[in-house]
């Protein structure tokens, strides 16, 4: 099970710094669909490294090793799309967290003082609304006929899908 | 396989536990609820690994790893990528303003929504907008800003937050020198 977890690590900071690399050469206006491609050919590369590699790697301890071979292999495949996910997380975190984005708003205002009309206007609700209708629309969420927006498609299964999620988990939406 | 079948069973629980949890908790600290549950099933986790049999009495031979620290230490990531996850996709739903544009979107079936309307979703008309409503105060209670007469100011731990998210901006190349030239 080492041998694939080990692989799955490898592969993940790979495509990590690959997907650095993109985004400083040009910042894609589909991030998600950039990552999921950038990364597309990681899972076909983790495989064939696990069939091709010797079961130690050339250097994992020998009291680790064992056990079957394609649990190995899902485990670790399971493990790699994981951090995969978890990466793409992270990447919305630092994108679109709208608390960070105001600290640093501050951090950048005279004296690190702003006033509340001055905070609504750089992060306020009208900035950010524009930007999420663009943006849902942008990524087939939204339709947007006549100056309305409408539920596209797949804007009709996130709507199920916060709809469930706000039923169960009973938490204030703003 | 020992670990990650304790490790669902924990997830499971997890999840199980927050929704009530959140049922009844009435502050507005969410993620103290999703926190206290992770540690709830990671503790969980680690005791019920050690005093299970390796086959939990229904594995197979072959799914069995013979490295027990391997098994455990397997089972915890896991756990803990899948809570990651969980806890994102939950805040994302339930608090997330373009989730909330959507469920309205839902509720009003073949009407639409204009842009305005979903602007006054988010209590534009009222003085303090209601992301700021549930923002601000966090920040000011864990000491991130300070209010002083009509303004907010940054105190250090802000700025350390703040310096943070930059870098991270500047990582995924999605920093914004000034205002207004990218949302939030």
């Amino acid at each position: 099970m080492l041998k694939g977890l080990v692989l799955a690590w490898a592969l993940v900071w790979v495509w990590a710094l690959v997907q650095g690399v993109v985004f400083q050469l040009r910042a894609p206006e589909k991030a998600f669909a950039s990552m999921v491609s950038w990364f597309a050919p990681m899972p076909v590369v983790y495989v064939a490294l696990h069939l091709l590699t010797p079961p130690d790697l050339g250097c994992l301890p020998e009291r680790l090793l064992g056990g079957g071979a394609a649990l190995s292999l899902l485990n670790g495949l399971a493990v790699l799309i994981l951090l995969f996910l978890t990466g793409v997380l992270f990447y919305y975190h630092a994108d679109r967290s709208i608390t960070v984005r105001l600290l640093i708003e501050m951090a950048r205002a005279p004296r690190q003082r702003m006033s509340l009309e001055e905070m609504q206007a750089v992060c306020g609700v009208e900035v950010l609304m524009h930007d999420r209708l663009h943006t849902m629309a942008l990524n087939g969420f939204l339709e947007e006929h006549d100056g309305r927006y409408h539920l596209a498609p797949k804007g009709r299964i996130g709507g199920l899908a916060g709809t469930i999620a706000r039923g169960v988990l009973a938490m204030k939406a703003l | 396989m020992k670990g990650l079948t304790l490790a669902a069973a924990a997830f499971v629980l997890l999840v199980l536990g927050s929704a009530l949890a959140l049922r009844v908790y009435r502050g507005n600290k969410e993620f103290k609820v999703f926190l206290s549950a992770f540690a709830g099933a990671v503790l969980g986790y680690a005791v019920a690994f050690p005093l299970t049999p390796p086959d939990l009495g229904v594995l197979p031979a072959g799914w069995l790893e013979p490295a027990a620290s391997v098994d455990f230490a397997n089972g915890l990531l896991i756990l803990a990528l899948v809570f990651h996850g969980f806890w994102c996709i939950a805040y994302f739903a339930c608090l997330s303003p373009s989730m909330s544009v959507m469920v309205e979107l839902r509720a009003r079936g073949a009407d639409g929504i204009s842009a305005t309307e979903a602007l006054a979703m988010q209590g534009r008309e009222e003085p303090v907008n209601l992301i700021f409503q549930r923002r601000l105060p966090k920040l000011i209670a864990g000491g991130y800003i300070t209010q002083e007469g009509g303004t907010y100011r940054l105190l250090p731990p802000g700025e350390r937050v703040a310096a943070l998210g930059a870098f991270l901006k500047r990582l995924i190349n999605a920093d914004t020198p000034l205002v207004g030239s990218r949302p939030c």
